[in-house]
């Protein structure tokens, strides 16, 4: 079991809440999708995984550790096991493709020679391979998610988290995007999404938990959602 | 750990590059507050200076009994040698006296022993403590060893400038910590504009599983870099300065100038160090509040 919530709440300092008794597992190689309205609870959910919020009340479990328990100085070590993919990309424009996917090794003291053979490997894996030299603003939103997609996949993560990765994106190159999601995840990598994009979602028969004023609304497993 | 001082170094050169009108700005605050820092320590240093000076002049004269011999005198020394917080002793007989009052009266106008017919004047002991502030309670005990009459040492006056010393040393404490408060501030906020201009890169870098350390040392290279350039450009003002102010006059208002080089020094790499510390301490206050995500 990779990620497990159990009676999690959530209420913010000014009295909204978030989340509310939301009990759920994945299992490690599961692909989910989180759905559900804005201001369901998605963000959220998602920002808890990687710990940049911890519960009122409940427990998370990532990899058997939980996240309420955990030491402000133990966060680094969760946090390399998840790649986190976001809607508006996050990329540094003063930097290159190659360097926005090598900074994240970088940042984690990874050494010199692993970081080059890695960062080569990732941007090949995203279809990237000759854009290596660009910077952001001379790539189209596809590519520009494909360098965050390569960023969060460089340190090998256990889980990817990929909050509404294709907001951004028109529908064929949000397919491609799905496409490089689902490859991803036959390798092994856990992978969460949120998202809005209904037909996405539908074509592509996965696990799909939503989310409705802060609990969970459904969880319906593959195969399921389509005799809905 | 080499290859990661390697890229701190690295990330805290490319940083200053970048931001380079944010480095400026942030030398200038720092050179401006030492300069100003430097400029109030070396006031006080030399008013201290003059008061330790002042303070050190302070001593006791203790007058002897116009019938003491000589067996008289050397109890009364001996008395005298045994209390405690005495630096020195020195015996000023009647006949000296008479000639250092003549000598300051001036020798032409007047012929003092001849004018008075007879010495007047009694044999003294000048007493020195140890530490002048001792001075009033020392008076006291020595009034009462038998043999002397009379003890003075500007009794009122002395506690005045004492009470003046520690005053103004008090005031000038203060008003340097006030000064120093307001460079970390300043420093502080110009170090968290240019933190600020990163906050992205922290953000992800923190997301990626950074360590805060891993995060902190770059920019307290940068910070250490820039107070040490900032403090080192006002040294070079404030030394020329000073140094041209020596070479021209000696004294200020009756007050001898402090010129002794180990002093100056000993201050100016205090400045130094105060400009990376200045540089640490900002970037400490600066960017933690960026590290908590």
């Amino acid at each position: 079991m990779l990620v497990q919530f159990y009676n999690v709440s959530k209420i913010y300092a000014n009295g909204v809440k978030a989340l509310d008794d939301v009990s759920l597992k994945i299992d490690g190689g599961e692909f989910v999708f989180l759905m559900g309205p804005s201001g369901a609870g998605k963000s959220t959910m998602i920002k808890m995984l990687y710990r940049e919020e911890i519960p009122s009340r409940g427990q998370i479990f990532v990899a058997s550790r939980s996240l309420v328990r955990m030491k402000r100085s133990e966060i680094p070590a969760l946090r390399r096991n998840i790649g986190v993919v976001f809607q508006d990309f996050k990329l540094l424009e003063n930097k290159t493709v190659y360097e926005n996917v090598s900074f994240a090794m970088e940042v984690v003291g990874a050494n010199y020679r692993d970081i080059k053979s890695r960062v080569g490997e990732v941007i090949k894996m995203v279809g990237l391979h000759g854009k290596e030299k660009s910077f952001p603003n001379e790539l189209s939103g596809g590519e520009q998610q494909r360098v965050g997609i390569a960023r969060a996949l460089t340190n090998r993560p256990l889980l990817l988290i990929a909050d509404e990765p294709t907001g951004n994106l028109d529908m064929h190159t949000a397919q491609e995007i799905m496409e490089l999601l689902f490859d991803i995840n036959r390798k092994g990598t856990t992978v969460i999404m949120a998202t809005h994009a209904m037909e996405l979602v539908k074509a592509a028969h996965k696990r799909v938990i939503t989310l409705e004023g802060g609990r969970v609304d459904s969880d319906i497993n593959p195969g399921e959602f389509t005799l809905c | 750990m080499l290859r990661n001082m390697v890229y701190f170094f690295r990330e805290a050169f490319k940083s200053v590059a970048r931001n380079h009108l944010l480095s400026i700005a942030t030398v200038s605050t720092i050179t401006i507050c030492i300069l100003i820092l430097g400029m109030s320590v070396l006031i006080t240093l030399n008013t201290s200076t003059f008061l330790d000076s002042l303070e050190s002049d302070v001593e006791i004269m203790a007058y002897l009994e116009q019938e003491l011999d000589n067996d008289g005198i050397k109890t009364v020394q001996g008395e005298l040698e045994s209390l405690s917080g005495i630096e020195s002793i020195t015996f000023v007989s009647r006949e000296q006296a008479l000639r250092d009052m003549q000598e300051t009266l001036g020798k032409k106008e007047y012929d003092l022993e001849s004018t008075l017919g007879k010495n007047p004047l009694p044999d003294s002991f000048e007493i020195k403590a140890a530490d002048p502030h001792d001075v009033p309670d020392l008076a006291v005990e020595i009034e009462k060893i038998n043999g002397i009459y009379k003890v003075n040492y500007g009794k009122g006056v002395v506690e005045q400038l004492f009470s003046t010393a520690r005053w103004v040393r008090v005031v000038s404490l203060v008003f340097i910590i006030l000064l120093g408060l307001g460079a970390i501030f300043l420093i502080a906020t110009t170090i968290r504009l240019a933190i600020f201009a990163r906050r992205k890169e922290i953000y992800l870098m923190k997301l990626i599983g950074s360590t805060d350390w891993f995060i902190r040392w770059p920019f307290f290279i940068e910070g250490i870099g820039l107070g040490a350039l900032g403090s080192l450009l006002s040294i070079i003002i404030l030394a020329s300065a000073y140094g041209s102010l020596l070479s021209r006059v000696e004294t200020i208002l009756f007050m001898p100038l402090v010129s002794g080089t180990d002093i100056l020094i000993n201050l100016y790499l205090s400045l130094f160090a105060a400009g990376a510390v200045l540089g640490i301490i900002g970037t400490g206050i600066s960017i933690n509040r960026f590290l908590d995500v």
